[in-house]
């Protein structure tokens, strides 16, 4: 056990704290010829918030599954208290007081709350549901994280399983907390109450690991910041010393470090440079030929300008677990993009499943492209018609086992067919062409989905949907868990089809609808709760309480 | 803490699989031989004699071909179902219900020149098995009716009803009362790949002849059915537009449904084929074999197929080659019941034998165990 190497090549430590909770040592991880991590030397403090920056496949994930347990290192060690540890799965970095919040809860909605906290948790034989209320009630006191311990799961919002998912990590004593992407999920107040709540925690002497691709929230939470580019550590900042915001992303990206590079590449297709984006999409369009206008039998209106492109009205639909939809009603015109606002679960989903073909109506009526909802999924036109980037990438966008050019072909397939079969080689071309002009890495189209990081697919999905031409986009939550310069490039890249086609944008994100979107829907619990222009500056102050439900604020 | 940990392996084996497969294979042949000798039978000497009766002899390739022929062709279509992760194990009752369509037609219309006679006969075979396939697929996708369920009860469905039409109204007048329907018209028999005097007529010498007659033996014409379907199933999977729908939503059934692939029609789809592929195989084989309906066409040829499809893990080729193994499995534990007296069912005990080593066996293709690395081990224990 003396062989602890004294080196370490993080930020020092003020506040005197003399060892650090937990200390990486030359962590590395190869998943066959990819590097993961390389190593990577890190040390968490006790009581201390330590932000991980990095853009997607950078390996921050990783990183966070080797010491959560869920994945064994190839090379290094994790030091817990000064003592070298093995975690073979996540029970052993639970025994060493290591728990992760995961952006995909891991709840069982239909217990109650004290239920899931008990659920894994050592020694539970011996506790009886009704300690457990108890102590989770005293613990979501203590921490200031609300909610009723007797309540079921599934009747919960995000924010509150996410608070369920955090006490069960207190429950167990943990000392160091991960918390993966936690804002996504939830509303600007709810990130409000985590933040206090992180701040709680750590000031009871817990560490927190914190990994986010907003800036802003990083700046505002976090003690330090460490910055991982391509599975290396590049810089350790703490908080006296953080640069600004622009600094950061720019560290982030190395764009100043690595000219010319596939990085940089990307940076170009930042707002304001859709000449140069015209330029890099001519191979694409080179393979694709022009694409004609579909001929659909008795329906030479088909392609008529239509206006709008989407219509909804009075749309209802119930759903067994959820909120359903209750009398929705907008339009979309082509060159506009409407953002549908709201935290998840507020029948968003529902919405979008019905205008997908996918969900009957109880009532109302929806028309894409001036046919009625099922006439149009009879037809689906090969192009020219609805494109839709899904929330769920993995799971509805994608097939994770198939590799790249499947995955172009899920729902370009008709582009690429004749008598009923396929042409496999364009095809090829097609993705090889795609995966140069959107940068999406690994380059090798023979890779499977599931190799592919969460940005790096979406840039494949986007892509793959665009190339169709859609003259209705829907967009889910596009650029969420995405880093900056991935993000910037899916907005411009909507910004740019755009010109050609009107935009459901479905997001939680204020800060992507305001960017992006002409007109706001606010949603709660299945109702528009407002619908307004981005310009009316009095209701988009107050979107926040809107998302909250407050109705009456409406006005 | 033992010394040795699991690591999932990040690069696929390539020959090693082929190794893997072997030992397992080995390994459940020793496990045979196990079972023999609880019996009180000479163990080791019953596997010669299981492997000499199905591949030891070059007539012993002629009967194996004989019987990987239906297996194949079922084995085709079930490999289909599973691919859109449909679990169709209704092979068996597609395979009766097919060969009671064909019998139909060849009983019925026993007049009709060969030219007519075939392409009928075994026309109206796929498409009653095909149609009987269906009926699971929309009971599955109309009303949520477990497949798994259905196609095994619609197995012992469609062979009540071949026992109720071999003992009615198909009844051979001529039988003495046995249940058997009459021959088939001589149009209606299909008959062996090695017919001698066709192929010495073309000048081959006798020599070759002799061999070939003993390696073809009894196999016939059926083959030419399988190398055409397995050829068109592995060009529509690869190549067209179907099987490669079926192939995305086989992996991912949501993604597919929200990339607007008709589901519903695919389940249909393939559980039609592998109705069709299965009455095929029955058919072929009653009119090759028996030359007449008879109760006995029920062998369990279905099952075997499910077999088949797992441990080729649903490839074509693959296919062929497991099913020709199990096939020569069959032939020698014919054998092994006329010199050790061993009851019929023990094929069927092998064949799950088989089927539980080697796919135990494949967890080592993602799963390497390597000792544990020495300075890891103090800290770990405390």
């Amino acid at each position: 056990m003396s062989a602890i190497s004294q080196h370490t090549n993080s930020a020092p430590q003020p506040g005197g704290s003399a060892q650090p909770v937990v200390r990486l040592e030359g962590i590395s991880k190869f998943f066959g010829q990819v590097r993961a991590n390389y190593d990577i030397h890190l040390s968490i403090g006790a009581g201390r918030i330590k932000a991980l920056l990095g853009e997607n496949g950078a390996g921050k994930s990783t990183l966070m599954s080797i010491l959560a347990g869920r994945l064994q290192p190839d090379f290094g060690r994790i030091v817990v208290d000064g003592e070298h540890r093995v975690f073979r799965s996540p029970k052993d970095a639970h025994l060493a007081g290591i728990g992760m919040v995961y952006q995909h809860f891991m709840l069982i909605d239909s217990m109650s709350v004290a239920d899931n906290v008990l659920l894994g948790h050592e020694g539970s034989f011996r506790i009886s549901p009704a300690k457990m209320r108890e102590r989770v009630a005293k613990l979501s006191a203590e921490y200031g994280l609300e909610v009723d311990p007797a309540a079921r799961v599934g009747s919960l919002s995000m924010g509150e399983r996410q608070r369920v998912e955090i006490l069960k990590l207190l429950c167990r004593q943990s000392r160091v907390l991960i918390f993966d992407e936690p804002t996504a999920v939830l509303t600007p107040t709810e990130a409000e109450q985590l933040f206090k709540a992180m701040r709680r925690m750590a000031e009871q002497g817990k560490s927190i690991v914190f990994i986010s691709h907003k800036l802003p929230e990083v700046l505002e939470i976090s003690d330090e910041i460490s910055i991982l580019r391509r599975g290396e550590v590049v810089d350790n900042f703490v908080r006296a010393q953080v640069p600004d915001e622009a600094e950061l992303a720019r560290r982030m990206l190395g764009r100043d470090l690595r000219k010319g590079d596939d990085i940089a590449l990307s940076a170009e297709i930042l707002p304001g440079s859709s000449a140069s984006d015209a330029g890099t999409a001519q191979g694409l369009k080179e393979i694709m030929g022009e694409l004609p206008l579909p001929k659909i039998k008795g329906r030479g209106k088909f392609l008529a300008q239509s206006e709008p492109v989407l219509s909804l009205s009075g749309v209802r639909c119930s759903a067994q677990d959820s909120v359903g939809v209750h009398d929705v009603s907008f339009a979309i015109a082509k060159g506009q993009i409407l953002a549908l606002l709201g935290v998840a679960g507020n029948g968003q989903k529902e919405l979008v499943e019905a205008i997908c073909g996918l969900r009957g109506l109880d009532s109302g009526s929806i028309s894409i492209l001036d046919h009625p909802v099922d006439e149009y999924w009879k037809m689906q036109p090969p192009h020219g018609g609805l494109g839709y980037i899904p929330e769920d990438r993995r799971g509805v966008a994608s097939c994770p086992d198939l590799d790249l050019v499947d995955n172009f072909l899920l729902t370009t397939r008709k582009l690429f067919s004749r008598y009923g079969l396929l042409d496999r080689k364009r095809a090829m071309r097609a993705t090889k062409a795609l995966i140069r002009e959107h940068n999406v890495l690994p380059g090798n189209p023979k890779a499977k989905g599931s190799e592919l990081s969460g940005g790096n697919l979406q840039k494949l999905i986007v892509g793959r949907e665009l190339l169709r031409n859609p003259r209705c986009i829907i967009a889910e939550n596009p650029t969420q868990g995405l880093d900056v310069a991935a993000m910037e490039e899916v907005w411009q890249r909507l910004r740019i089809a755009k010109e050609s086609s009107g935009i459901l944008l479905v997001t939680g994100d204020v800060s992507e609808a305001l960017a992006l979107a002409d007109y706001l829907a606010v949603i709660y619990r299945g109702k528009i709760v407002d619908l307004f222009s981005v310009e009316d500056r009095a209701k988009v102050e107050r979107i926040g309480l809107m998302m909250a439900g407050s109705a009456s604020l409406a006005g | 803490m033992s010394g040795w940990r699991i690591v999932s392996r990040t690069e696929p084996r390539e020959w090693g699989s082929v190794v893997i497969f072997a030992v397992a294979f080995a390994l459940s042949l020793l496990i045979c031989a196990l079972l023999l000798a609880v019996q009180g039978k000479d163990g080791l000497g019953g596997i010669g004699l299981l492997l000499s009766g199905g591949f030891g002899h070059l007539y012993s390739y002629g009967e194996t071909l004989l019987k990987a022929i239906p297996i194949f062709l079922c084995s085709l279509g079930v490999a289909l179902c599973f691919r859109l992760q449909v679990w169709n194990i209704g092979a068996e009752g597609q395979y009766v219900i097919g060969t009671l369509g064909g019998c139909w037609f060849a009983l019925s219309f026993p007049g009709l020149p060969v030219w007519l006679m075939m392409p009928g006969m075994l026309a109206s075979a796929m498409l009653a098995g095909g149609l009987w396939a269906a009926v699971a697929a929309v009971l599955r996708q109309r009303w949520g009716m477990n497949e798994i369920i259905s196609t095994l009860m619609l197995n012992y469905i469609g062979i009540e009803i071949l026992k109720h039409l071999i003992y009615g109204p198909w009844k051979d007048p001529a039988g003495m009362n046995f249940p058997v329907s009459p021959y088939f018209a001589e149009s209606a028999i299909i008959g062996p790949v090695w017919n001698p005097d066709f192929w010495t007529g073309i000048g081959l010498s006798d020599g070759i002849v002799d061999t070939l007659a003993q390696l073809f033996g009894r196999a016939h014409w059926g083959i030419l059915s399988c190398l055409i379907a397995g050829a068109l199933c592995s060009f529509f999977l690869r190549k067209g537009m179907r099987g490669f729908e079926i192939t995305a939503a086989g992996s991912n059934a949501k993604a597919a449904r929200f990339a607007g692939i008709p589901y519903s029609r695919l389940v249909v789809l393939v559980m039609f084929v592998c109705g069709a592929l299965a009455g095929l195989a029955g058919m072929q084989e009653t009119s090759a074999t028996l030359n007449r309906l008879e109760p006995h066409i029920v062998v369990g040829y279905g099952y075997t197929a499910v077999v088949v499809a797992w441990l080729a893990k649903l490839r074509t080729m693959r296919i062929a080659f497991f099913a020709f193994i199990l096939a020569g499995l069959r032939v020698g534990v014919e054998n092994l019941q006329l010199e050790l007296q061993i009851s019929s069912s023990f094929a069927n005990t092998l064949e799950g034998i088989i089927l539980i080593t080697v796919l135990a066996g494949q967890f080592f293709n993602d799963y390497a165990i390597r000792r544990k690395p020495r300075q890891s081990v103090p800290g770990a224990g405390v």
